[in-house]
């Protein structure tokens, strides 16, 4: 470099410098002005509009003041010809779109979870076996509270890619209980008092209406489904508690929840004889865990007209 | 049972006991009744109790703010026709405490009647209302005003059909309770639109020293992008 070249890139330096600076601070000056006026839609939209959209005309209007200021005054005061910028931007996608196939898909794939809008900030969501509240959507991951309080960021890829099931879209959801009863109950007395609770309930709701019926004939009881229609944000509590409601109040009245159990029938008699009142101590056996049985004749004999199956022949 | 108390003063009221009693400067208001016991302490309050009907939406907790009323019989409108019903409505009722400069403050809110909700039109796209089955009278029923109120309903068919009417939503932002000694009292259209779409809304009345307006829950602080009126567009 000779002493003529190294002057003027010398003057050329002030002119750099200038548009430079000039280009931070019109970006600080953005910056300021989008947070401020992120803080006033804030306050004065809060009661207005729900958190999930309140959030997204903040990160809209955040993002598209800087934006603005970047696109009208600092390419120009940078001497960037925004034409430029399109092709480079155009061959810079296919290049990043190859070398960061992942990062790019995680973007496209919030920008159309932000557009098609599956779930809200705050809804109560499953994604891919991911259970719990969604505190906040960004445009490469979603952030997810669990309900045992534990923070998660799931990649928008993935979110998008999976089958999500958002627990609180609709307004209202149906729950159910199997209620098991003895063969030796009246079924019909047990719906009644079971549909007489659920029309106690304020939130089981009156329409749809609940069902209550007799649904199988089960090995050790007679099986009652109940289902209930309930607001979104009570079903939970509802179903937690009036399971517990039911069970007692049909108890009071004398129908029995049975535990499992199975009648066998003999084919004859067992012949074994009663326990006579002794102590323990003369039946060190029993200490044993072996059968309480003074004396055992073996296996019952059979009858005429039975089988070792005891089914008659 | 709806007026303005001065404490200390203790109210009887159909298994409910209100008190409000004086302790050390403060207040303390207490409401017992066989299912449950409330006690606040008003902490330097001095002011008077207000208690009077509200919106009835409010419990067991308030999760909607719309009242469905179920017609126990149904009731045929001629085409283009305007006919005055009255149904009832359940009594909600608000415990106030009146500050020194006139400000009202809700403490407390209490009913004699069964709480029952449910769903107009679809869990996808319905609303969760306040669910009351009343019988439809065709003259000022006279009423036990613990319970019930009165809403004097003009329906106005603006159809050129015959429309049958077995319900009516009412959007809580917007309803005017009125009250007096023996009535407590709504005035409200039912506007019908089509055989699937109506719209509600309330009216005022005259007040007088004995036929007051409630202080009211949902008032237009909150109702910058609430309607007042009720669109029922799940059918009639």
């Amino acid at each position: 470099m000779n002493v003529t070249e190294m002057i003027s890139s010398l003057q050329a330096v002030p002119g750099i410098v200038f548009s430079t600076v000039g280009a931070v601070l019109v970006l600080i000056i953005a910056i300021v002005i989008g947070k401020g006026l992120t803080i006033h839609l804030q306050r004065s939209l809060k009661d207005k509009i729900d958190k999930g959209h309140l959030d997204i005309l903040l990160k809209v209007g955040y993002y598209g003041i800087i934006t603005l200021a970047i696109v009208v005054f600092i390419l120009p005061l940078t001497g960037i010809e925004r034409s430029g910028i399109l092709v480079t931007g155009g061959v810079l996608g296919i290049v990043i779109g190859f070398a960061s196939q992942s990062i790019v898909g995680n973007l496209i794939s919030g920008f159309f979870l932000i557009v098609e809008r599956p779930i809200k900030i705050g809804d109560q969501i499953n994604i891919a076996n991911n259970v719990g509240f969604v505190e906040d959507i960004n445009i490469f991951s979603t952030i997810i509270r669990t309900f045992d309080g534990l923070y998660m960021r799931i990649p928008n890829q993935t979110v998008f890619t999976s089958n999500i099931t958002n627990y609180v879209a609709n307004i209202a959801r149906r729950f159910e209980y199997v209620v098991g009863i003895r063969y030796s109950d009246d079924a019909d007395e047990a719906i009644r008092i079971i549909r007489e609770i659920i029309d106690n309930e304020p939130f089981a709701l009156n329409n749809p209406p609940a069902g209550v019926f007799v649904d199988t004939l089960g090995d050790n009881s007679v099986n009652i489904i109940v289902r209930i229609w309930a607001p979104i944000t009570e079903w939970f509590e509802m179903k937690t508690r009036l399971l517990w409601v039911i069970k007692k109040t049909l108890e009071e009245n004398g129908i029995q929840v049975p535990f499992p159990q199975r009648t066998v029938w003999f084919p004859g008699e067992l012949q074994t004889k009663k326990l006579p009142a002794k102590g323990m101590d003369e039946f060190p056996e029993a200490e044993k865990g072996y059968p309480l049985v003074e004396e055992t004749q073996g296996l019952p004999e059979l009858h005429e007209g039975t089988t070792e199956g005891g089914k008659s022949k | 049972m709806f007026n303005k108390y001065t404490p200390p003063f203790t109210i009887n009221y159909k298994g409910h006991e209100i008190s409000v009693e004086k302790e050390q400067g403060n207040l303390i208001y207490k409401r017992t009744c066989e299912y449950e016991t409330i006690e606040k302490v008003l902490l330097g309050a001095s002011g008077d109790f207000l208690i009077n009907p509200i919106e009835p939406v409010n419990l067991p907790k308030p999760i909607t703010s719309y009242l469905l009323i179920d017609f126990e019989r149904p009731v045929m409108m001629g085409p283009g026709s305007k006919q005055k019903i009255y149904l009832t409505f359940p009594v909600e009722m608000g415990i106030f405490i009146i500050g020194g400069k006139g400000e009202h403050e809700l403490i407390d809110m209490l009913t004699l009647n069964r709480s029952k909700y449910t769903l107009y039109g679809t869990p996808n796209r319905g609303i969760i209302c306040r669910y009351w089955k009343s019988e439809v009278f065709a003259s000022y029923p006279n009423l036990d005003t613990r319970y019930e109120g009165d809403i004097e309903l003009d329906i106005i068919n603006d159809t050129n059909h015959w429309i049958e009417v077995t319900k009516s939503v009412f959007n809580a932002f917007g309803m005017k309770i009125y009250y007096g000694n023996d009535r407590t009292s709504m005035r409200a259209f039912m506007r019908i639109v089509n055989r699937h779409l109506a719209e509600t809304g309330f009216m005022t009345y005259t007040t007088t020293p004995e036929f007051r307006r409630s202080m009211e829950l949902y008032t237009a602080r909150k109702l910058m992008l609430s309607t007042i009126k009720g669109i029922m567009e799940h059918g009639i």
